[in-house]
């Protein structure tokens, strides 16, 4: 394909009136969004309305989902490959327009970083108490069904499967040779009662144990609360039952079982990232304001010890001042428990210096462009 | 990639540059790797996924997950001390502690610990469900707390029950039940079983509910802790 035949390809593509549709489109998504955010919370906001490709509409008594508005992917990907393609038809490059050029260049870094965002991005927490380790984080949004073989002497196998692919009546096959997940049944977001709190014997539950059931609630979008899925599942080996739980991520107890000779845990939990390194609260301070309950410090004392890079040292985890270690920042976000534990916010964003190079560009594009305008304006002046 | 073919890509690229831009080779591939990238991003969530992690021994903890609305795990479950007689039993479904007490003629009895988070479903509606386990009748707050006896162990309010099945019941069965509250969950103690067993072991049961310690928990006299709370929260 010749440089002529692609410009032609990408000439309709590169309109200027599909530039300001999806800026249009872009503003009143930004605004619905920014509206509905007040009910839905944040973060589903997001997910409906810019990390989708369409908005949909249900159909009332239907799982049919009809789409009416692009989504922030669409545009987002409208306006890149729009950008581009003008870039190929349209503009020539010559020292004139470096300025625009290498705006729109920032522009197009804009929106590649947020689709490696998109795609890259891990968000989770470490909740510590006081002397406790752990070498995971945990999402505070996904939860996760973890079948974990502890047959081998020195390490475990996990499986993980997603709580959204928790579907009633769906039959997942395993990547582990011959296992299969039955799901009998599934709640988005369950709430843990005493038996004697049903509404009648025959009220849908999942007997958990002798003393809890799990029921169904509608799931929450406050922004300190989250949803605790909950499912009874079957696990079949070879097509054969191996065994059958009821379980809750509000109560993440594993349950033993075995397959064949070979021990196994079940249990369902919020999503696990696992790290190479692990960290212990040592000291989590709260320091308030003398003679006020104002806070003046949140600080976490932590050790870190890495086997892999020798890694053994203390960090102090305090406002803006993050551990960053490995490709990961660990902010302080939280605590509880009467002071004694703390929650870390894990960051993980491989272009996350992306933003700020974009931005430089496009501020660096604007000022060669406008400063060659008013140079050749000044140079006129003096000429007349 | 040998060093010529390494050469002829970029005197290839560099052809291309002078000619315009790289861009232009890429033609109608460009917005269908766009494309294929943002539905991937759209679905990365949803992939079951299979990894090795180095041995953990939680088989018997308590821990709990970041969510806001489960409380903070304790360090460590509560420790106990096993009375001699008692036989361990594997671990099941919501049991922090199992055991087998061995009575005459092959009779035994049941022991079992478990906790949850909160009040459980309170205390009223718990102890008259171990009361209609053995045929007894439910009873209202006024009624039950006189039929239960109060303790602190380790700093933790416990109310101990000691109920049996009425004289003439179809199968007699007795029960013995210790509810321990700390700051943030409910401990349940209960041995069940023969009442004869449970009268001679009345004694072993109550040195195994004082011997509960809770090393990172604090107790319900003091106010509960609060949800895990946010550093931006004023």
């Amino acid at each position: 394909m010749t440089g002529s035949s692609v410009a032609r390809f990408f000439k309709p593509v590169a309109s200027l009136r599909l530039t300001i549709i999806c800026l249009a489109c872009a503003m009143f998504l930004v605004f619905v969004g920014t509206l509905d955010q007040v009910q839905i919370g944040v973060y589903e906001a997001q997910l409906r309305y810019f990390k989708s490709f369409f908005l949909y509409f249900n159909l009332p008594g239907s799982n049919f989902r009809i789409p009416y508005f692009p989504g922030g992917y669409t545009l987002g990907g409208v306006l890149l490959i729009n950008l581009i393609a003008a870039h190929v038809s349209r503009f020539k490059l010559t020292w004139k327009k470096a300025g625009i050029l290498i705006l729109h260049s920032g522009l197009i870094l804009l929106l590649i970083g947020q689709i490696v965002t998109s795609l890259f991005e891990e968000e989770s927490q470490i909740q510590l108490d006081q002397g406790q380790t752990k070498n995971y984080s945990e999402s505070p949004y996904f939860d996760e069904l973890a079948i974990v073989d502890q047959s081998k002497p020195d390490s475990d196998e996990v499986i993980s499967v997603p709580a959204g692919r928790l579907v009633k009546g769906q039959t997942i096959s395993l990547p582990v040779a011959g296992l299969q997940l039955q799901v009998d049944e599934s709640f988005e977001n369950a709430a843990l009662i005493n038996p004697n709190q049903l509404p009648s014997p025959t009220y849908p539950h999942l007997r958990l144990g002798p003393m809890a059931v799990a029921v169904a609630i509608p799931k929450t979008y406050k922004q300190d609360e989250r949803n605790q899925p909950a499912a009874a599942v079957t696990l079949l080996k070879e097509g054969q039952s191996v065994g059958s739980w009821a379980l809750a991520s509000g109560f993440p107890q594993p349950v033993q079982f075995k397959v064949g000779a070979d021990p196994y845990q079940i249990v369902l939990r919020p999503k696990r990232y696992y790290r190479p390194f692990s960290i212990t609260l040592e000291d989590f301070r709260h320091d308030r304001y003398a003679g006020t309950e104002i806070a003046k410090n949140f600080s976490s004392k932590v050790r870190l010890v890495d086997p892999s890079a020798h890694e053994n040292r203390e960090a102090l985890i305090y406002m803006n001042h993050p551990l960053w270690y490995s490709d990961l920042i660990l902010y302080q976000a939280g605590f509880g428990n009467n002071d004694k534990t703390t929650v870390l916010q894990v960051m993980k964003n491989p272009s996350r210096l992306v933003p700020y190079i974009a931005c430089g560009m496009m501020a660096l594009g604007l000022l060669i462009q406008f400063g060659m305008h008013l140079v050749s304006f000044v140079r006129k002046r003096v000429i007349a | 990639m040998s060093f010529p073919q390494l050469c002829s890509v970029i005197k290839g690229l560099v052809r291309l540059g002078r000619r315009g831009f790289c861009l232009h080779s890429l033609g109608p591939v460009a917005p269908a790797a766009l494309l294929a990238g943002l539905a991937l991003a759209a679905c990365h969530n949803e992939n079951i996924s299979v990894y090795r992690i180095p041995k953990e021994n939680n088989q018997v903890s308590m821990e709990n997950g970041s969510g806001n609305l489960a409380p903070p795990p304790p360090t460590n479950p509560a420790s106990w001390t096993k009375p001699d007689g008692w036989s361990e039993k594997p671990l099941s479904e919501m049991r922090l502690g199992s055991f087998e007490v061995a009575g005459a003629n092959g009779e035994s009895a049941d022991v079992s610990v478990t906790a949850f988070p909160g009040d459980a479903g309170g205390l009223d509606s718990n102890i008259n469900r171990w009361r209609e386990q053995v045929h007894q009748p439910a009873l209202e707050t006024e009624q039950l707390a006189q039929t239960w006896k109060e303790e602190t162990v380790d700093g933790a309010p416990t109310i101990v029950v000691d109920l049996q099945s009425p004289d003439g019941a179809e199968k007699a069965g007795a029960i013995l039940g210790a509810v321990l509250r700390t700051a943030d969950r409910t401990w349940f103690v209960k041995m069940s079983g023969p009442p004869d067993l449970l009268k001679a072991q009345k004694d072993n049961f109550l040195h195994f509910v004082r011997s509960f310690h809770f090393p990172s928990t604090e107790h319900s006299q003091e106010p509960p802790p609060s949800q895990v709370k946010s550093t931006n929260d004023r």
